[in-house]
């Protein structure tokens, strides 16, 4: 697939901010820093919503005919996507509400209420995301249930990092923050992991089942275009064997064993910079991530333009 | 009714009359027009809803060439109407068309993604979806000659290797030809359940030949047939054969 | 739920029939206009030749009139500036009729001869080569020559009918088909029409062809053969018929010269002749008298008992029959499946199978069709019998240089089958079948100020009708119908540039091109041939003075003309398809039809057919003046309306007479177009039952077709198995001819080897010449079933199909070679080399490249941006043929064509392949980029074309909201 960069930085961006909600809510909820002042809350959660609405801007450019996106709350019923941009608006007054309450009431039962309700939405959307590519059978990298895990951790991951930026630089305690986010480190990276080795168990239609000529070998003799189509750019998308192995070492070392290597402090002190460089790190680890997500995944559609399998 | 297309790859002979049949129509159709990018230049591309691809099966000198005409395949379970966020895709519940109303479109490609058969095309001038309409504008337009109420691309096939007709009805011409001859679905495990069909090339059972002779030199051939000539003459003591 | 679409407004749209051009095929079209604007062609249903299909080309013609390389005015080479420079300027049409009516009338008035009129694909030869007539020059010819004559004169010489254009398979009864070297041809819907049929009917398909894509993709068996020695597998299927008693034994006694009795005198002017008796009659052995008696009285005469097989004496000299010679001939060891099947690359039980196949079907699956008809005896036969085995060939015969023959052995084959225009079989398409050859000679004598006495382009029947002057020297520019090319009976178009520019065997003035691409991919050796036109002498003057080319779109040829005069479209202009010329006719009906206008003309061109008439007049062709002086025809329309070659025939055969309710043979209707354009454009003439089949010996056919001035008289065509017009020129090669004979000797070797009476297969002469161990690869090229020669790539639809072609080779071969698919190569002739990307394929004789014809472009030519993939990347192999044979030591340069009929041998070429260097990409050689012409605006970027604003297709809010799946309730 065309790994089109709008969509990389929504999904990147965007997740990161939903999960920095969510963990905000919950660090919050389960006082994982002590207490944390409305202010701090607010002026943390507005970050989250930054990312968030960056993202989702991004997203947009993404879209040929951006005057209709309104139109994508109609499909609620049917459709992954409607649902993404159904919760993705309703997010908004809800999280608004919450960090208001936060903000001019603090604590209370009813900022609790908005807490949780934001946060599972959050979750929702990174799953409603998510299943945006699981749900499509066309593509057998995506149609797993390790992509909603994968999204959902991955947003946490970063937003768990950037927070803790932000915790430290607010001079609030992150050793539990940093626990929690290790233990989503761990298991982000074992599911990256046993995702890429399961899309390398061959799998799936092949050329033969394309075309229905199952007893033997085929292959195309000529595509009938005479030049680039919007399939071969959309879905034709190939990279290099070497080069993908060799980016994949790059995005678990920048997205897992970095930011593991820094926050657990095998490299010394956990400072400011260190939790700094973790975030970058883990961003950038999981932009490369959501590259190789694109790129790596093979649409069948391929086949009929001679690909053997997917 | 489930209307969609039969085709035939034991007559398709590959010549893109169909695709530029559709192309043609289309172009100032209901989703026209059908954009074209650099018409002239290095790059000539544009919105088809139908192509025609080319393949070889097994290997010399077994080789068979297969030409395949794959447009929207109608699908019963169509994902890319559900994928769909805006609505503008839709599959007719009266005939189980699939279609695009191009004013509802946001463009994110979506469908595309979702089609397994490559029958959508996003047309990047118009920032749209666009498909093969099954002709939804011949097939009911009472304006046109019955005749005439016909895909065009099944019109113009100079093989007759596309057919029309409903699915639902088992004495359609498409039923039966699907019946009769093993009509099958292109990809069925993804599972979209694509109403067109294809009908395999025939394995046509080995030709019969007349029974060998001894044969000879050509001169006691030659002397045998003008003893034959002279029997048979003789024979008929006139020699009428 | 979801409503119909809103359909389109047909009131604002007008629908208009005419034919189309965007290829020879010539098929019926409704063209759907909205204003002048195109909105839809469509198939005629009703129309004989396409039966409302249309191919892709067809499809495209919205494309070929929004063509931005249309021509839009009359040019002139800018003065001073070279020619193939691409400077030209405008020019009005006075001025340009003017200036060229003036050179024409100094060269008629003086040496006719001086000018050279040749045209391409075009269809419509009666009408340019009545006006080279008139003209008086026999430098006349059209595309035949490079085309596919040695199909025409191999039928007409043999079966007086033929493959090409001229006939058939008989779709709906035929059994056993076999198509030999045939990718798409010119019945191009006909044939996909009827292949549908065939398998659809289970009749089985075998497809002979190195190549298998297309046509060859849906046959029941594919046979790879080497390229070049289809002959001698049909003389082996020929040795399997006989060793197997498998021939037509009444068909073969009674319409064909089998039993005519061939002279064995060796060293005598009569040998190989037949034998006839003093009043000339040809005659056969009768067993019942044994004697000899008259062939006529044999076939009208039951008591009369022709002998098939036999060796006779007759007042002292040996005599046998044409049966036994070709028995003696065929059954001979060297044409036995094992003895061939090494040089055709098919496995001797394969070779045999088919023979028998084919015999089986032809003998044991007779099938018969109950009409009545009468054979020209008189006799009586209650019904057609049927051997339904039908062939058809093309140019993978035609385009070598054994075509000639290779293409007389398949319809050898035919007759041995008696499956000629039986049910079932290979059917002429009248005119055809004619008789054996038709009776026109090509014209010799020229005069200044006086038309040719005969037509330019006919049919020798021996040494004496050849055009050569008293020392036996070519008298025309082609050399057509010289000792080089004795049977040119469609003249040689691919020498003129070539003898023209050397001055062999004259200089001409002016040379005209009509819809011929010259500079391009019609000509062999193209590049050599752009450095020709360009040729000087030492005062500095071109050596081929003045080019004037008829054109409609921007090709290689306009520019490096002198004079452009710029067509119509084909939707813009009155055009005939004439059955003067090569009619569309079906088997069954006699047909023609016209073109109609059906969109204005938006630029400053005239159509061909009026400036020549125009010109015609201006010169007072006598046809076309009134005894004052003053023109005959005011236009196209009126000429062809009122002109009658002879009483009665015109160019027109529908609704003649004064009231329009004459057909065929009549005297002028002045409502003629009009009943065309009423009748869609066509006219079909059924032939009724009884005439349908055997129509070289039925005489209610024979009668009408010589009523309505087919046929000379109707007498039976009887099919030559041996040609004694061969055997007049192999006994000129021997020195033996009463009557004219060759001075040179390599014309005597030739002779004497490749005209053999009876069909014969020799190596094609490249491959004679060359290293076969260095050029160990045959290149051939196939024609793609949605371009038309050089003229679509500019249309917008097509060029999205192909832009680039590809060298393609077997995978294994290419493996074995260490040659990766993609991989630039080097592919190299005798004669020259060229550069182009390469793909492995399965289907493709281990032995043979090939690829697409004319894909690759010069630069900047047909509208196109110059780095279209074309022109970088599409190549023609035209560089690597040479017009000339590899020479050979004290040998005049000898044309690279068909010794006999001069057929251009586009696929004799052989070539050797290797990878090229590391970075070496892009075609080679590569030509300058082709000036814009004046008034040629730049080519669109993006094309939205669209007739009306498109009418939406709606899905109601509602539906959008409340659906929940696909459908709503019942599915889930
Ligand atoms: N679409 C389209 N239609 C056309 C044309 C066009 O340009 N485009 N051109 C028109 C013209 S002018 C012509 S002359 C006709 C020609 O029509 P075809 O006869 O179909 O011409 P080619 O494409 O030259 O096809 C020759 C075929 O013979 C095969 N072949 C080559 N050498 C041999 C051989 O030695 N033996 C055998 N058995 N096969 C061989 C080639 O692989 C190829 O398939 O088509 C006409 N129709
Ligand atoms: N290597 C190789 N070369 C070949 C062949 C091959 O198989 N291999 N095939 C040969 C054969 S069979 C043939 S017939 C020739 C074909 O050779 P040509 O007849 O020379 O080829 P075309 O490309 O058809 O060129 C015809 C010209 O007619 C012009 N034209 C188109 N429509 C009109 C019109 O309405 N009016 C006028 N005035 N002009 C028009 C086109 O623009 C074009 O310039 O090529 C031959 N060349
Ligand atoms: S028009 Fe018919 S034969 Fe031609 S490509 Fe289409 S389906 Fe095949
Ligand atoms: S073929 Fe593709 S576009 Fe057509 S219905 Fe099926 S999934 Fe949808
Ligand atoms: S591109 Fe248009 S039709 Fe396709 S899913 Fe998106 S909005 Fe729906
Ligand atoms: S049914 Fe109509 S829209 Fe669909 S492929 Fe055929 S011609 Fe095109
Ligand atoms: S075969 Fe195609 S291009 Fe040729 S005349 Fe017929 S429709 Fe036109
Ligand atoms: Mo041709």
């Amino acid at each position: 697939m065309h790994p089109a960069i709008s969509v990389i930085f929504f999904t990147v961006t965007a997740g990161a901010g939903y999960g920095l909600l969510f963990i905000l809510a919950f660090a919050n909820l389960a006082n994982l820093s002590g207490s944390i002042s409305p202010d701090q809350i607010t002026s943390m959660g507005i970050v989250g919503l930054v990312l968030v609405t960056a993202g989702l801007i991004s997203s947009t450019f993404h879209l040929a005919n951006p005057k209709n996106a309104w139109r994508s709350f109609t499909r609620f019923k049917t459709s992954w996507l409607s649902r993404e941009a159904v919760f993705a608006v309703l997010f908004y007054p809800v999280s608004i509400i919450w960090l208001a309450f936060e903000f001019f009431t603090g604590n209370s039962t009813t900022t609790a209420f908005f807490a949780v309700l934001m946060a599972v939405m959050a979750l929702v959307i990174l799953v409603c995301t998510a299943m945006i590519y699981a749900s499509l059978k066309t593509i057998r990298q995506w149609h797993t249930p390790l992509t909603p895990v994968n999204y959902v951790l991955l947003g946490l991951l970063v937003g768990a990092l950037i927070l803790a930026v932000m915790f430290a630089q607010q001079g609030l305690d992150v050793g539990r923050l940093l626990g929690l986010a290790s233990v989503i480190l761990v298991v982000a990276a074992l599911v990256k992991i046993v995702y890429y080795y399961w899309i390398g168990q061959p799998a799936g239609p092949s050329i033969n089942t394309a075309l229905g000529f199952t007893r033997a070998t085929v292959k195309l003799l000529d595509v009938g275009h005479a030049s680039d189509t919007f399939h071969t750019k959309e879905f034709g998308f190939q990279v290099a064997r070497a080069k993908l192995i060799w980016l994949r070492f790059i995005s678990i070392g920048l997205a897992f064993v970095l930011p593991i290597v820094l926050v657990t402090g095998l490299l010394g002190n956990v400072g400011l910079g260190t939790l700094v460089l973790a975030a970058i790190s883990a961003y950038a680890g999981v932009f490369v991530e959501r590259w190789l997500f694109f790129a790596e995944a093979r649409h069948v559609v391929n086949l009929y333009h001679g690909a053997r399998r997917t | 009714m489930k209307l969609g297309l039969v085709i035939d790859l034991d007559t398709c002979v590959g010549c893109h009359a169909c695709a530029v049949a559709c192309k043609q129509w289309n172009t100032s159709g209901t989703t026209g027009p059908l954009t074209d990018y650099d018409p002239y230049g290095e790059q000539p591309s544009g919105v088809w809803f139908n192509r025609i691809r080319h393949y070889e099966v097994d290997e010399y000198p077994n080789n068979k060439t297969v030409n395949a005409p794959m447009s929207c395949m109608h699908c019963d379970d169509a994902a890319c109407v559900t994928v769909c966020p805006t609505g503008a895709s839709y599959k007719r519940e009266e005939d189980g068309i699939v279609l695009v109303d191009q004013s509802k479109c946001m463009g994110c490609n979506l469908c595309a993604w979702a089609c397994p058969y490559g029958a959508r095309e996003l047309d990047e001038d118009q920032g749209v979806m666009k498909k093969c309409t099954l002709c939804v504008d011949r097939i009911y337009d009472e304006n046109l000659p019955k005749e005439e109420r016909k895909p065009v691309c099944v019109m113009t096939c100079p093989t007759s290797a596309r057919f029309f007709g409903d699915f639902d009805d088992p004495n359609s011409q498409v039923s039966t030809l699907v019946r009769e001859r093993s009509g099958y679905s292109m990809m069925p495990e993804v599972g979209y359940n694509p109403v067109n069909k294809y009908l395999p090339p025939r394995q046509r059972p080995p030709a019969p030949t007349v029974e060998k002779k001894e044969g000879g030199s050509s001169a006691s051939l030659i002397g045998k047939w003008m003893k034959r000539q002279k029997d048979a003459f003789n024979d008929l003591g006139k020699g009428a054969r | 739920m979801s409503a119909l679409p809103e359909f389109e407004n047909h009131d604002q749209q007008t629908v208009k029939t005419t034919t189309c051009y965007m290829c020879a095929c010539r098929c019926g079209i409704k063209v759907t206009l909205e204003g002048n604007e195109i909105r839809f062609i469509q198939g005629n249903p009703k129309h004989p030749v396409n039966k409302g299909v249309l191919c892709a080309k067809g499809n495209a013609g919205i494309m070929k009139q929004k063509s931005p390389a249309k021509l839009t005015q009359p040019l002139v080479r800018k003065p001073g500036t070279e020619r193939g420079a691409g400077e030209f300027e405008p020019i009005s049409w006075d001025k340009a009729l003017e200036l060229l009516t003036e050179r024409l009338r100094r060269i008629r008035e003086t040496d006719p001869k001086r000018l050279a009129f040749f045209t391409g694909r075009d269809q419509m030869q009666a009408l340019t080569g009545f006006w080279a007539s008139q003209f008086g020059t026999i430098n006349w010819a059209a595309h035949g020559g490079f085309c596919s004559v040695n199909m025409a004169a191999g039928g007409l010489y043999m079966t007086g009918q033929s493959f090409w254009e001229f006939g058939d398979p008989d779709w709906d009864h035929a059994k056993y088909f076999m198509l030999w070297g045939v990718a798409e041809d010119h019945a191009s819907n006909p044939i996909k029409i009827g292949l549908e049929k065939l398998k659809r009917r289970g009749a089985k398909f075998v497809a002979i062809n190195p190549v298998r894509t297309g046509y060859q993709a849906i046959a029941d068996e594919w046979i790879g053969i080497r390229p070049g020695t289809d002959g001698l597998l049909a003389l082996s299927f020929a040795h399997v018929l006989l060793k197997n008693e498998q021939f037509d034994w009444d068909f073969l006694t009674r319409y064909t010269n089998s039993t005519q009795l061939v002279i064995n005198a060796p060293g005598t002017s009569k040998d190989g002749l037949l034998l006839r008796d003093e009043e000339g009659e040809l005659l056969i052995w009768d067993q019942a008298t044994d004697s000899t008696a008259s062939w006529n009285d044999s076939a009208h005469n039951d008591d009369i008992e022709a002998a098939l097989f036999g060796d006779f004496e007759v007042d002292g000299v040996n005599v046998k029959t044409v049966m036994t010679l070709l028995a003696e001939k065929y059954l001979s060891d060297e044409y036995a499946p094992e003895a061939v099947a090494g040089t055709v690359g098919i496995d001797a039980a394969t070779i045999e199978r088919l023979a028998l196949e084919m015999a089986h079907v032809a003998f044991k699956e007779t099938i018969t069709i109950d009409t009545p008809w009468t054979d020209w005896t008189g006799r009586k036969h209650d019904k057609f019998i049927g051997r339904p085995v039908a062939m058809h060939a093309m140019r993978g015969i035609s385009a070598h240089s054994n075509g000639f023959q290779t293409c007389r052995s398949i319809h050898l084959l035919q007759i041995m089958l008696g499956a000629v225009d039986c049910p079932g079989s290979h059917l002429a398409k009248p005119p055809f079948p004619k008789h054996i050859a038709p009776p026109i000679k090509p014209a010799k004598a020229m005069a200044p100020n006086t038309p040719l006495a005969s037509p330019p382009l006919g049919f020798p029947m021996g040494p004496e009708d050849l055009v050569v002057d008293d020392n036996g020297e070519p008298l025309r520019i082609d050399k057509a119908y010289s000792w080089e090319a004795p049977i040119a009976a469609h003249g040689m178009m691919h020498m003129v540039i070539n003898n023209a520019v050397k001055g062999d065997p004259y200089p001409i003035d002016t040379l005209i091109l009509f819809m011929a691409n010259m500079a391009w991919n019609s000509s062999m050796n193209t590049a050599e041939i752009q450095d020709m036109l360009r040729e000087k002498d030492e005062h500095g003057d071109y050596k081929l003075p003045f080019i004037v080319t008829s054109d409609a779109f921007h090709s290689e040829m306009v520019n490096f003309s002198d004079l452009v005069l710029p067509d119509t479209t084909f939707l813009e202009r009155f055009d005939t398809i004439s059955m003067l010329d090569r009619p569309i006719s079906e088997p069954h009906a006699a047909c023609d039809s016209i073109r109609q206008p059906v969109i204005e003309i938006d630029r400053d061109v005239r159509a061909w057919q009026e400036v020549l008439v125009d010109i015609g007049s201006r010169l007072k062709f006598p046809a076309l003046t009134k005894p004052d002086g003053s023109a005959k025809f005011s236009d196209y329309k009126d000429f062809i309306t009122n002109f009658e070659k002879a009483p009665g025939i015109g160019f027109l055969a529908g609704w003649r007479g004064e009231n329009g309710d004459e057909h065929m043979v009549g005297a002028p209707n002045q409502d003629q177009w009009q009943a065309y354009m009423d009748n869609d454009c066509f006219f079909e003439h059924k032939l009724p039952p009884e005439q349908h089949y055997y129509r070289f010996a039925n005489k209610d056919y024979l009668e009408w077709a010589k009523s309505v001035g087919f046929n000379g008289h109707s007498g039976p065509i009887v099919m030559e198995l041996y040609s004694e017009v061969l055997q007049k020129f192999r006994l000129a090669g021997q020195g033996l001819y009463d009557g004219p004979l060759p001075t040179h000797d390599e014309d005597k070797e030739r002779l004497v080897k490749y005209f053999d009476p009876l069909p014969d297969w020799y190596v094609p002469l490249e491959e004679q010449r060359v290293d076969n161990d260095k050029y160990g690869f045959h290149a051939i090229n196939q024609r793609p079933m949605f371009m038309y020669h050089s003229w679509d790539s500019q249309n917008a639809w097509l060029r999205q199909i192909m832009a680039q072609n590809y060298l393609y080779m077997n995978r294994e071969r290419g493996e074995q070679m260490g040659i990766p698919d993609l991989s630039w190569v080097w592919v190299e002739s005798h004669h020259g080399k060229i550069r182009c990307q390469l793909k492995l394929m399965e289907g493709c004789n281990p032995d043979t490249v090939w690829t697409w014809n004319a894909i690759g472009k010069q630069s900047g030519a047909w509208g196109l941006s110059k780095d279209a993939p074309e022109s970088q990347k599409g190549f023609l192999v035209n560089h690597l043929i040479s017009e000339l044979l590899p020479p050979k030591e004290g040998e005049r340069g000898l044309t690279n064509s068909d010794p006999v009929t001069g057929q251009a041998a586009w696929y004799d070429l052989k070539v050797n392949v290797y990878l090229a260097a590391p970075g070496e990409t892009g075609t080679y050689p590569e030509f300058d980029t082709i000036k814009r012409l004046p008034g040629m605006k730049a080519s669109a970027e993006t094309l939205t074309y669209h007739t009306h604003t498109p009418i939406n297709l709606e899905r109601s809010m509602e539906d959008a909201l409340k659906r929940g799946h696909l459908n709503s309730g019942d599915k889930r």
